[in-house]
């Protein structure tokens, strides 16, 4: 239900696809954020938004050219400097090599439940079945 | 939608009996503890707690009708929770696009 899970094919070797998931300067491309990352399990990610929101994140696994994982710390800090509380996720990105190249998967999740729960959708009637559907998607 | 909200919902739906009961009232329309126990394979009184969870939640609003109370979904948290997770697939979507161009990028810096 809680659970994000996206995925993209790279034709690069996964040794070439892993530094632009440690390394801070790379990272700070594509991700939409400015990035210091110290990957390293244990490390702080702090990451700046263009409009100034800052979030932080702890490393938690790091298997090189394999797994990094970390959980965004619950708050994040506005460009007027509040500090608001956001959902507790934990990001977990696996490298696989695959013919075609580097298959990276995303799976973000509630870091309340760790379990990915799952019930089958019954094909229900009423008027939110829809949004139902979706949850349990 | 404020973040703390989500994490209410979202622990409020992680209950698979929970779902069942929010389903059940989607079915049925605005039901009693009762009304729907009848229907899942669950004791009133557990209903009961499931609902004032869900109503803590913001998922669903209750009116009183004689001794019991009268529960109906309330549906904005509910579209709020499913479009949150949309935004964030979608941004990884964008993410992992931009993550392959910069690997293929030539002139990257190493």
């Amino acid at each position: 239900m809680e659970t994000v899970e996206r995925e993209i094919t790279v034709p690069a070797p996964p040794g070439e696809v892993w530094p632009a998931l440690t390394h801070s300067d790379q990272v700070s491309v594509w991700f939409g954020a400015d990035v210091a990352l110290d990957a390293r399990p244990g490390g702080r990610g702090v990451f700046r938004w263009p409009d100034g929101t800052e979030r932080h994140a702890v490393v938690e696994e790091v298997e090189p050219e394999r797994k990094l994982s970390f959980r965004w710390l619950p708050f994040q800090r506005t460009a007027w400097g509040d500090v608001e509380p956001i959902p507790s996720t934990r990001v977990e990105i696996t490298l696989d090599e695959v013919s075609e190249g580097t298959r990276v998967r995303v799976v973000e999740q509630s870091a309340l439940d760790r379990r990915t729960t799952r019930i089958q959708s019954r094909a229900s009637g009423g008027a939110f079945g829809p949004v139902l559907a979706a949850i349990d998607a | 939608m404020r973040a703390d909200r989500t994490d209410a919902i979202f622990s409020a739906l992680a209950d698979p009996t929970r779902r069942q009961v929010i389903r059940a009232l989607s079915e049925q329309g605005p039901s009693t503890a009762t009304g729907l126990a009848a229907n899942l394979p669950v004791t009133r009184q557990a209903v009961t707690k499931h609902l004032i969870t869900l109503a803590d939640a913001g998922l669903v609003t209750s009116t009183r009708r004689g001794r019991e109370k009268l529960y109906q979904i309330s549906p904005r948290p509910l579209t709020d929770a499913v479009s949150w997770m949309a935004d964030l697939g979608a941004r990884w979507d964008d993410r992992l696009a931009a993550l392959r161009d910069h690997v293929l990028t030539p002139k990257r810096r190493r």
